[in-house]
């Protein structure tokens, strides 16, 4: 199985690399564009791909992944669907604080309810932080190019006294489990 | 109100107190989760999304409702909505509703309606109860509306036809939530209309002028799509479906529509596959309908090597019933009312602003 590792491979000087898994192809060019104009600092790089395992023949000229977004378009089944199959393929470094999750269209009233809380249950059983984003307006993707540029410079180590560990137990996804976690005495 | 403890309870203050007993790391997980309000999960006003349902039985509604009041509401189009409970709303003053209801109609045409001559004006309304639809001593009665209006050029003896009619209606509506109400409210939350579009706005504005409430508009969203398509195919064996039709629509440029229409035997035969070993047991669960689906799907991926899971399911229809997702629903046989109703009424009640 090729898994994605994400010590394997010596971090660039002041580089940061993030991936965009999205399985329509769709929001991860406008939120490319948008993310490497955003910043002038840090050398970003924005690679794509719709799906992991990520092809053999790169595999020697590709840098080391910072960062790995899932972009779950909550409007069709089949994105939530693909997303899922490819968590397989990377490697649980990862999920210490290097993946993250953005889901759009969460506030459409077409959306059942029911894909958000299995997206929302699947980002806290892995710890990861779990981003809504307005992909249809020009400021939406600016906030969220502007979100994943912050969590990008803590996971990359460029950020001084800040981990991806320690970042992500900040901002993990949590599921309330309905009544007994609101008892305060 | 109840509805005020709970949010009491909900915390900035009591976390920074707690730092001190509990452990840091409980207290940020309070935090953090305190402002998670995607469910409002108040004590008494928790609604869940049901993840089972009775199978549905075939039942003569005639028997409990009046026939007449039956064939209003059969084999017509509704277009849906749902609404927040009525302040001081009485069963019993029905008649003084009609008379200011029809009043209100009446002043609202004539503004701005100088120049049209020959309009008539004359509109009379009729509410009226549906007695039996109700499940529970909870539900309020079904109330009917009907606006009853003379033609443009009918004869000055003609009979008043009916150009408008909603009503409204609570099935089986949740008991947690119906008991947390205080006493002047009366809870009716799915409303279905159907005539012209200024009349139920009018109607609308009305009610919420009289009885203090709020109207929204309630699609039906995919999964109870899913869910009414599989209730329906469940009924086969008792009642003919006759056919069941799925329409998707697909995010390709330009979009394409598909519709997938299924011999009901082969639908009744994969529905039953995915029912699990104790049939006797009542209830259907999510997993079931999505099962079900699924399969549909995969079948149509075999043939066509399209995926109708990169979609969204629009619209559903067999010969008992049919559903459309932006909230129309016609029901065609009379004997599956309270099981529609009842999914209807929790859809209305999960989607009010509470």
């Amino acid at each position: 199985m090729s898994l994605l590792k994400p010590f394997s491979k010596l971090p660039g000087l002041n580089t940061a690399n993030i991936l965009l898994v999205e399985n329509e192809e769709q929001f991860q060019q406008k939120l490319a564009d948008t993310v490497v104009l955003q910043e002038k600092n840090v050398n970003v790089n924005v690679r794509l791909a719709r799906s992991l395992p990520l092809p053999m023949e790169n595999e020697e000229s590709r840098p080391r992944i910072d960062l790995v977004v899932f972009i779950i378009h909550l409007t069709s089944e089949l994105s939530f669907q693909s997303a899922e199959t490819s968590l397989k393929y990377l490697d649980p470094g990862y999920f210490q604080g290097k993946v993250c999750f953005l889901v759009t269209s969460a506030r459409n009233v077409s959306v059942p309810p029911e894909r958000l809380v299995s997206v929302r249950k699947l980002a806290a059983s892995l710890h990861c932080p779990l981003l809504c984003a307005e992909d249809q307006t020009t400021e939406g993707v600016t906030t969220a190019a502007h979100r994943l540029l912050a969590i990008l410079k803590v996971a990359a180590g460029l950020v001084p006294m800040a981990t991806g560990l320690y970042l992500s137990t900040l901002t993990r996804c949590t599921v309330p489990s309905d009544i007994d976690q609101q008892n305060f005495e | 109100m109840e509805e005020r403890n709970s949010t009491e309870k909900t915390p900035c203050n009591n976390a920074l107190a707690q730092r001190r007993s509990k452990s840091y790391r409980q207290s940020m997980r309070s935090c953090v989760e305190a402002t998670h309000l995607a469910y409002t999960s108040g004590l008494l006003t928790a609604l869940r999304i049901p993840r089972s349902r009775k199978a549905p039985k075939s039942r003569d509604i005639t028997k409990q409702v009046d026939p007449d009041q039956v064939a209003l509401l059969v084999k017509k189009e509704w277009q849906l909505s749902y609404v927040t409970p009525f302040y001081q709303f009485r069963h019993t003053q029905l008649k003084s509703y009609s008379k200011q209801l029809s009043a209100f109609i009446v002043s609202e045409k004539q503004q701005g309606l100088a120049i049209e001559v020959g309009q008539e004006l004359g509109f009379k309304v009729n509410f009226s109860v549906v007695l039996g639809l109700a499940e529970t001593d909870k539900d309020a009665e079904t109330v009917f509306i009907q606006i009853l209006s003379k033609q443009a050029f009918a004869a000055k003896d003609d009979a008043q036809k009916v150009v408008w009619s909603g009503w409204l209606t609570c099935v089986n509506g949740d008991l947690d939530y119906l008991r947390s109400l205080p006493l002047e409210f009366v809870s009716l939350p799915l409303f279905c209309t159907r005539g012209p579009e200024s009349l139920t706005v009018l109607v609308k504005s009305w009610f919420e002028k009289t009885f203090d409430c709020c109207f929204g508009p309630l699609g039906i969203n995919s999964t109870n799509l899913q869910w009414l398509a599989s209730l329906w195919t469940g009924c086969h064996p008792t009642i003919n479906i006759q056919y069941l039709k799925l329409v998707w629509t697909l995010p390709t440029l330009p979009p394409m529509d598909v519709t997938y229409t299924v011999h009901p035997q082969d639908a009744w035969e994969l529905w039953d596959s995915m029912r699990q070993v104790d049939t006797t047991e009542d209830s259907i669960s999510i997993d079931e309908v999505t099962g079900f689906i699924k399969g549909l799907q995969s079948h149509f991926f075999r043939h066509f090597r399209i995926d109708l899971s990169a979609g969204s399911l629009m619209q559903i229809s067999t010969a008992l019933g049919s559903s459309h997702h932006s909230g129309k629903i016609k029901i065609a046989s009379p004997n599956y009312i309270p099981t529609i109703l009842q999914l209807l009424t929790e859809c209305a009640l999960l989607k009010m602003p509470i």
